[in-house]
């Protein structure tokens, strides 16, 4: 396959092969390139080798992002692989975050030994007691911290390392196309047009 | 006709400082009627296929924006407060890169109206205010802004709102095509007695000057536009400028001074290129485009011995009177799914409120539209009250996402001479430069039309049948991409820094015109009228060039 084909074939994906032939022609050119890279970013193998969080860490950290976007009917952080993100970025994009993360987590694991003796690791309790543990930390940096790099994890493209098999966006129904056409939702769908005022107002 | 490379040691005719809204208008206009232009920007440049859909990279590590590292800022509320350094989004938000904030803008492009210049003489002075009218009144810039949406590319439908200023030519490209979050603020409003009208932006909604059309991806507000969809300085004046073999455009060049002589008149300015290897570009005359922030930081890094409160601020005005437009959201569900991650951000709007009404009991003006603002994550984020902030409570919320929309409403922010940029006395940037200090606090009326906006936004969304609705939390902001008022134009050399052509009272070869020309704030859209500024601006800074004088 030549490299037109590839770049066709990647932005005919990328566009949901929702269009039609003649929009296609007409745009080809300015969209090509961007589809390409845009798919790409969108896809990739998901690492699932820790970098930073040591294995109870990275416990914790699940455990707490599954609380803050819970599984369910729908995926939730830990089927988007949140955990995985969390420690990425800190090797990565947010690598400058990477020691007051580790500190905040290091901090939060202390608090909740010193409120449970005996009880373990966060991740170890049960349900109940892990959401009225957080009740009581929630407007704590590091839960805030949390819950913002939990959204990214589930939100974020995958090539970050988490929303993985874009289960985020299921989620919230968002599509990863590059291209639309109207109607977008049900109520544009039928709208007649826009119907002029009378010239009432007009001073 | 090939890009100019101006020489080392060459003598310009104009140095335009800043290649956004402002300088690239500046740049075009210039050099076409003539004129040998060296434009320099301080970001680098990129392409259509640079930008990407990529919010984490776009919104949270500040991809397009100054990064908070190395080009931090300070902010506090008064003057009494010790500012704080920023971090992770800066105050002062703008577009590092050629063609500056008109990449990464929504693309609103309102126009001023009549009563915006004037309303100091309508409504009478605000004790504890710099309250005034404009030099200038809207007919005698009306041509430009039909220059902006004609040149530069606006999309909309000419005569839609009743409230609309005189116009001398229709839009050139028709509304884009209405979102069901635009269906549902025009149905709401209109159940109300309201009149919403399709939103005028400048973004193609057919191809339009070599540019495609818009392909809805959604990807807008924020985000630079991989499409040149989006009618950015990059895509429509630049190039053009650059066509002209009179322009060149060097970016990666980042000034930090305006030099003057003995007579006291600017000889040229001082830049670090990307190599931080400091050089000197002489000009015959110099344009300030660098944004409402820019432009008055660097006036005031620019002090001498002579100007030794920096250039042009003998009024003491420079970095005065910042403006930021009070800003609010209101959230809605609806049953039925209204994808806003597709398109543009705004297809509708209202303009009922755009006048001040005494009998409120406030100062103050503005609209509001229909949108959706970054997503999905952004919204996830920001969108959801604080007791459903985590938990099976916020999952619900996310999972409801398709349904969402927002009415974001626009005001007035009125100028005071205490919200101010200036240079921080201990904060450098990684160049060693004095940072941008930041004092804001809102006028009480801002908060106040920020609250009445909210309210009506609140009723039209209940009209048009949501299911939920809430306001987000609305308090004293903390910063903002509209930068406007920092060194305002008057007659008065005492009470303005500008004079009606945009020349610094004190220095004739000096120029300023972006958003810190701006005497009062307008109702929230700004760029329409720094462009049709800049239009005007260039129109007779050639006129006194061809007649020597300046």
């Amino acid at each position: 396959m030549g490299a037109e084909d590839t770049s066709r074939r990647r932005f005919l994906q990328a566009a949901g092969g929702t269009l039609g032939a003649a929009w296609i022609a007409l745009h080809w050119p300015q969209v090509v390139e961007a589809a390409a890279h845009a798919h790409e970013a969108a896809t990739g193998s998901v690492d699932h080798a820790f970098k930073l969080l040591t294995p109870p860490q990275a416990r914790d950290v699940e455990a707490i992002a599954s609380q803050i976007v819970p599984s369910g009917a729908t995926p939730g952080a830990r089927e988007a692989g949140v955990v995985y993100f969390i420690d990425h970025v800190h090797g990565g994009v947010f690598a400058r975050n990477a020691t007051s993360f580790v500190g905040g987590l290091a901090a939060f694991q202390d608090e909740f030994a010193k409120s449970h003796p005996g009880a373990g690791l966060f991740a170890d309790v049960d349900a109940s007691t892990q959401i009225s543990h957080l009740k009581a930390v929630d407007t704590t940096p590091f839960f805030g911290r949390m819950r913002f790099l939990t959204v990214l994890g589930l939100l974020s493209l995958p090539s970050y390392g988490g929303n993985e098999n874009k289960a985020g966006w299921k989620v919230v129904g968002f599509v990863d196309r590059h291209v639309w056409e109207p109607p977008f939702g049900h109520y544009d769908a039928g709208y007649p047009g826009f119907e002029p005022y009378a010239k009432e107002r007009q001073s | 006709m090939s890009t100019r490379t101006f020489k080392p040691g060459e003598t310009v005719d104009f140095v335009v400082v800043g290649s956004g809204a402002a300088g690239g208008v500046m740049a075009r206009e210039l050099s076409q009627a003539g004129f040998e232009v060296l434009v320099l920007e301080q970001g680098p440049r990129f392409t259509a296929a640079d930008f990407k859909h990529d919010e984490l990279d776009t919104w949270f590590n500040n991809a397009l924006l100054n990064d908070p590292e190395t080009s931090p800022q300070s902010f506090r509320k008064t003057a009494q407060d010790r500012a704080a350094r920023v971090r992770d989004f800066p105050s002062l938000w703008y577009a590092r890169m050629v063609g500056g904030s008109s990449n990464h803008f929504t693309a609103n492009y309102w126009r001023f109206h009549e009563v915006d210049f004037k309303e100091r003489s309508l409504l009478g002075a605000i004790p504890g205010t710099s309250f005034a009218d404009w030099p200038i009144d809207y007919a005698e810039l009306e041509p430009y802004y039909t220059k902006v949406e004609w040149d530069v590319g606006v999309s909309g439908l000419a005569g839609a709102s009743p409230f609309d200023p005189p116009r001398s030519k229709p839009y050139p490209m028709p509304p884009l095509p209405v979102k069901s979050s635009g269906v549902l603020l025009e149905r709401g409003a209109r159940k109300l007695g309201l009149h919403p009208f399709p939103a005028p932006m400048a973004i193609a909604s057919q191809p339009y000057r070599g540019r495609p059309a818009c392909a809805h991806c959604g990807f807008c507000i924020g985000f630079g536009c991989e499409m040149r969809a989006k009618s950015s300085t990059l895509y429509t004046m630049l190039p053009e400028a650059e066509a002209t073999g009179r322009c060149e455009v060097r970016s990666e060049s980042y000034v930090f001074r305006v030099n003057t002589d003995d007579r006291g008149r600017v000889t040229g300015v001082t830049y670090f290129d990307e190599d931080r290897r400091e050089h000197f570009q002489g000009a015959r005359a110099v344009v300030l485009s660098a944004n409402g922030a820019e432009t008055a930081r660097l006036l005031l890094m620019s002090a001498n011995a002579r100007f030794p409160d920096g250039l042009a601020n003998s009024s003491g005005l420079v970095g005065r009177n910042l403006m930021f437009n009070t800003y609010a959201e209101v959230n809605a569900i609806f049953e039925r799914e209204l994808n806003e991650y597709k398109s543009v951000q705004v297809t509708r709007i209202v303009h009922d409120f755009y006048d001040s009404e005494p009998k409120r009991g406030f100062y103050g003006g503005g609209g509001f539209d229909a949108r959706i603002g970054p997503n999905p994550i952004a919204w996830s984020l920001f969108a959801p009250p604080p007791e459903r902030a985590w938990g099976a409570e916020f999952k619900s919320l996310l999972e409801a996402l398709p349904r969402a929309m927002i009415v974001a409403s626009h005001g007035t922010s009125l100028p005071l001479e205490s919200n101010r940029v200036d240079l921080d006395p201990e904060l450098k940037d990684a160049w060693g430069l004095p940072a941008m200090r930041v004092t804001y606090r809102d006028h009480p009326d801002d908060l106040a039309m920020g609250r009445f906006l909210q309210d009506r936004g609140v009723e039209v969304m209940q009209a048009a049948g949501a299911q939920q609705v809430w306001k987000a939390p609305l308090g004293e902001s903390p910063g903002s991409p509209h930068l406007l008022g920092t060194c305002r134009m008057g007659n008065d050399p005492k009470t303005s820094v500008v004079d009606r052509y945009h020349r610094t009272h004190d220095i004739p070869n000096l120029f300023l015109c972006d958003g810190s020309s701006f005497v009062t704030s307008g109702r929230g859209q700004p760029t329409m009228t720094i462009q049709a500024l800049a239009f005007r601006a260039a129109d007779h800074i050639a006129r006194f060039a061809r007649g020597g004088d300046i």
